[in-house]
């Protein structure tokens, strides 16, 4: 056998995968949670891609032609020549909501990361556990809030009434897709965060989170900061390079 | 000091984990499955042009639900959720402890299970697809052959190319990131065992999900699932974007945890500068992967988004473009490419090392390789799309992002070739598919130059040279690679040594039949035979007869490698713990290595590369 340049030691001390301290554990999750917030950084780079590549394109000036128009007119484009002809079934009433609205979601969710960010560096300097979870309790009821606007957001989206094969659909503008998979994509984030403020709150009040054992909340804390940091860039990307 | 598991208590709680595994995953699958379509049938607008999508989706949506609360995937967050951990008994049944071989059918968090479940994974993949391939090329075994027609072909073409891709990704940093890397860098287990086995179940699902689309539907979109005829495409494309999807979750997953391990669990002495090479490969695939498979996930949910909801993604009439569909699918499709071929590189890497009693040639070369072959692989994607009319003043600095691919692809021979170069080469099966790899990746390599020239790509794209060429790649090489891997760690796995004899026939059958279908193949597109048709013209017969000739050859040699998998592991010649006489971690552990690897945890001295020439 060739020369074993490998030496095994026996080290009481040096136990990778066991009995480690919180702080080692923390580390390693920690960098997890940065990866994972690195892949989310290129799934919205996608979407911010497809947004930004349709306003570009705009092809057959329908990136945003029909916003703001009246409902009327939305559905009497390109099919029938009467408003009248419309089937009622057809005749949605969808008031096209103001770019601005993701500011709005985005100003709710930036104040329940404060909120959240707050209360994690307050349990880990003052170990208060009670108002941590009801600090907790009061980020997640408004990342509750920032879902409810977001779905409202998606069922504003401005719909146009397109001709195909013979037979007819609502549609949605390619300025309509390109915000339904971001708001869509901000409400997934919604829900996951209240999943884990829920935990946190549940494991909070069970006491398996405490003042000493902290850790899971700087993890939820760190990608509540990323939601809402990636709400501040998208609607500030939404909103500048826009509509017309 | 070190807990080992026979000093663990075992009894661990909760009586749902104990009886959960693959089968009551496949019918809690199916129930959730069936309970999502029946909800969709009864509740969703029947008047809808996209009713029947929209069902399927919801449907798919059930299947993944169902498949992961079958096999136990949603009890950690659950219990995380309500705050009861798991205890340390939890965690070692979990691992598997004292459950034999049903482990193998199970949520189990033990690194070297996940591998080895990887290795079974794989194999399955690679079968089914293998049979579509040879389904697809007895169908152009004549011109007007009848033997599947024009729609079923194209599922038959769609589901075979996917499913390589799967498999190919999988193919080596599955198994053996999962079984070896471990053990390699001195540690336990993997940084998060729980997402290793979420990782390898969520590609159970993925896949079951892409069978499906072969039952529901055909497929004209081929594997880059090209907009806007996806648009058009029946219920089976939902299946299809639902599986990559899912996929693309599982191997998010996959990559994380490996770059969290290899980053934080090194044992002392562990340096970035000794870890093995193939450490490297894995963690660079990893964040490679990490890069380009959020487009792959983002370009399927629009595509799902535009047949469900009446999006406008792709569709020009509500002011979309296709060209964002080709766009999205090239940043990823490019970088997955590579994805699929570093760690088989840094498999025979290792390989060349070991099997040449030298150090590997130029370690950094080899690491500054692979890292350059990611980094460039990123900015290259557009010249999937010369001949779309995308971009045409772009095609000048993608031409050349393309060719400066050559420079780290270069190395790659650089530093195999001079690990090789004058060794004291020991010719055993690993060895014998390395040197078939080499042969391959040199035409895989110079066919890929002439199709990142424009003027040529011109004439070439959207024929069978293209095809030839990428199969020199995926079968030529990174199977090539896989299979080197597979015979060079398969003693570490099962105590046995894969069978020489078997494995030798094998190579050859698949190397000589490698030759013959894709050289033949060149010579068809060369000649102008597009691709994805299933008829084609009469000067194409000969050319197309020798093709699916060869194909069969390939198609034996596996078979006779998968009965020597077979064969070996149940009664192979006993190989010891280290039949390579290797340095490296994995090769100083028992075999089969126990539960956590190490009773105490090594420190390092050196690298693993110190063979002093000698055998």
């Amino acid at each position: 056998m060739a020369t074993n340049t490998l030496t095994a030691q026996h080290e009481e001390h040096h136990d990778g995968g066991h009995h480690e301290p919180p702080a080692k554990v923390y580390g390693r999750q920690k960098m997890a949670m940065w990866l994972f917030i690195g892949g989310d950084i290129i799934t919205m780079s996608a979407m911010l891609f497809t947004y930004l590549y349709l306003r570009g394109l705009n092809t057959q000036n329908h990136w945003m032609s029909m916003v703001g128009l009246p409902v009327d007119k939305v559905h009497t484009y390109s099919y029938y020549e009467n408003l009248s002809d419309i089937p009622t079934q057809h005749l949605i009433h969808v008031a096209p909501m103001s770019p601005s609205f993701n500011w709005l979601v985005t100003g709710v969710v930036v104040v329940s990361a404060l909120i959240f960010w707050a209360a994690e560096r307050n349990l880990r300097k003052t170990k208060n556990r009670a108002a941590f979870t009801w600090s907790a309790v009061l980020a997640t009821l408004i990342i509750v809030v920032a879902a409810v606007l977001s779905i409202v957001q998606l069922r504003h989206l401005p719909q146009i009434f397109v001709a195909k094969n013979d037979s007819h659909t609502l549609s949605y503008t390619a300025y309509s897709s390109s915000m339904m998979v971001i708001i869509g994509s901000a409400l997934v984030h919604f829900i996951l965060l209240a999943y884990l403020g829920l935990a946190m709150v549940i494991r909070s009040a069970r006491g398996v989170l405490t003042g000493e054992k902290w850790h899971h909340a700087g993890l939820v804390r760190l990608f509540w900061v990323w939601v809402a940091v990636s709400g501040v860039i998208v609607s500030a990307i939404t909103t500048t390079v826009n509509v017309h | 000091m070190t807990t080992t598991l026979q000093h663990a208590p075992t009894k661990a709680g909760g009586g749902l984990a104990r009886r959960q595994n693959f089968l009551t995953a496949l019918i809690s699958g199916v129930v959730f499955a069936w309970l999502a379509w029946y909800i969709g049938r009864h509740t969703l607008d029947t008047t809808t042009r996209s009713f029947s999508d929209q069902v399927a989706v919801l449907t798919a949506c059930g299947w993944t639900v169902g498949f992961w609360f079958g096999i136990g995937a949603l009890n950690g967050p659950g219990r995380w959720l309500t705050g009861r951990d798991h205890t340390r008994a939890d965690d070692l049944y979990y691992a598997g402890e004292n459950q034999g071989r049903a482990r193998y059918w199970k949520y189990c968090t033990d690194h070297k299970v996940v591998g080895v479940q990887y290795i079974i994974m794989t194999m399955v993949l690679l079968g089914t697809g293998g049979i579509l391939a040879m389904a697809i090329r007895t169908q152009l075994l004549t011109p007007g052959n009848h033997f599947v027609d024009q729609q079923v072909y194209n599922g038959f073409i769609a589901v075979h190319g996917m499913l390589m891709i799967l498999a190919l990704i999988v193919a080596v940093a599955g198994p053996w990131a999962n079984f070896v890397v471990p053990i390699m860098i001195g540690a336990h287990d993997m940084a998060f065992p729980r997402l290793n086995a979420l990782s390898l179940w969520t590609l159970v699902a993925a896949a079951g999900l892409l069978l499906t689309t072969l039952a529901v539907g055909s497929l004209p979109v081929g594997w880059v699932v090209l907009a806007p005829i996806s648009n058009q495409a029946g219920v089976g494309m939902d299946f299809f974007a639902m599986a990559i999807i899912v996929f693309t979750v599982s191997t998010t997953v996959a990559g994380i945890n490996t770059i969290a391990t290899v980053m934080t669990l090194r044992t002392k002495g562990m340096t970035l500068s000794r870890l093995p090479i193939f450490v490297w490969g894995s963690v660079i695939a990893a964040a490679l992967g990490l890069y380009a498979f959020p487009y792959f996930l983002t370009v399927e949910a629009i595509q799902i988004l535009d047949r469900t909801v009446s999006t406008s993604f792709f569709v020009a009439t509500g002011g979309g473009a296709g060209w964002l569909q080709a766009n999205l699918f090239w940043l990823m499709g490019h970088p997955e490419v590579y994805v699929i071929l570093i760690p088989a590189v840094a498999a025979l890497f290792e390989i060349a090392a070991v099997m040449s009693r030298k150090p590997v040639f130029s370690y950094r070369t080899a690491i500054a390789g692979m890292t350059g072959l990611a980094g460039l692989s990123i900015l290259v994607w557009a010249h999937h799309m010369f001949t779309t009319g995308w971009a045409p003043t772009l095609g000048g600095p993608f031409m050349l992002t393309t060719e400066l691919i050559s420079i780290p692809t270069g190395l790659f021979f650089l530093v195999l070739l001079g690990t090789l170069w004058r060794g004291n080469i020991w010719m055993k099966l690993p060895t014998l598919w390395l040197f078939g790899f080499v042969f391959n990746f040199i035409i895989a390599g110079i066919t890929g130059i002439y199709l990142s020239d424009i003027p040529i790509d011109n004439q070439l794209h959207g024929t069978m040279f293209v095809t030839a060429h990428f199969h020199y790649v995926f079968v030529g090489s990174v199977l090539f690679g896989a299979i080197a891997a597979l015979a060079f760690w398969f003693p570490k796995v099962s105590g046995r040594y894969l069978d020489e004899t078997q494995g030798k026939i094998s190579f050859w059958l698949v190397f000589i039949g490698v030759q013959v279908t894709f050289l033949a193949m060149f010579t068809s597109g060369l000649r102008g035979m597009p691709r994805r048709y299933s008829s084609y013209s009469m000067i194409f017969e000969h050319t197309n007869f020798v093709t699916t000739m060869g194909a069969y050859m390939i198609m034996a040699g596996m078979l006779v490698l998968l009965g020597a998998v077979i064969s070996s592991w149940r009664k192979g010649e006993p190989s010891g713990p280290n039949p390579w006489q290797a340095n490296s971690l994995e090769w100083l552990v028992p075999t089969p290595p126990p539960l956590e690897n190490f009773d105490v945890l090594p420190t390092i001295k050196e690298d693993p590369y110190n063979f002093g020439g000698k055998r």
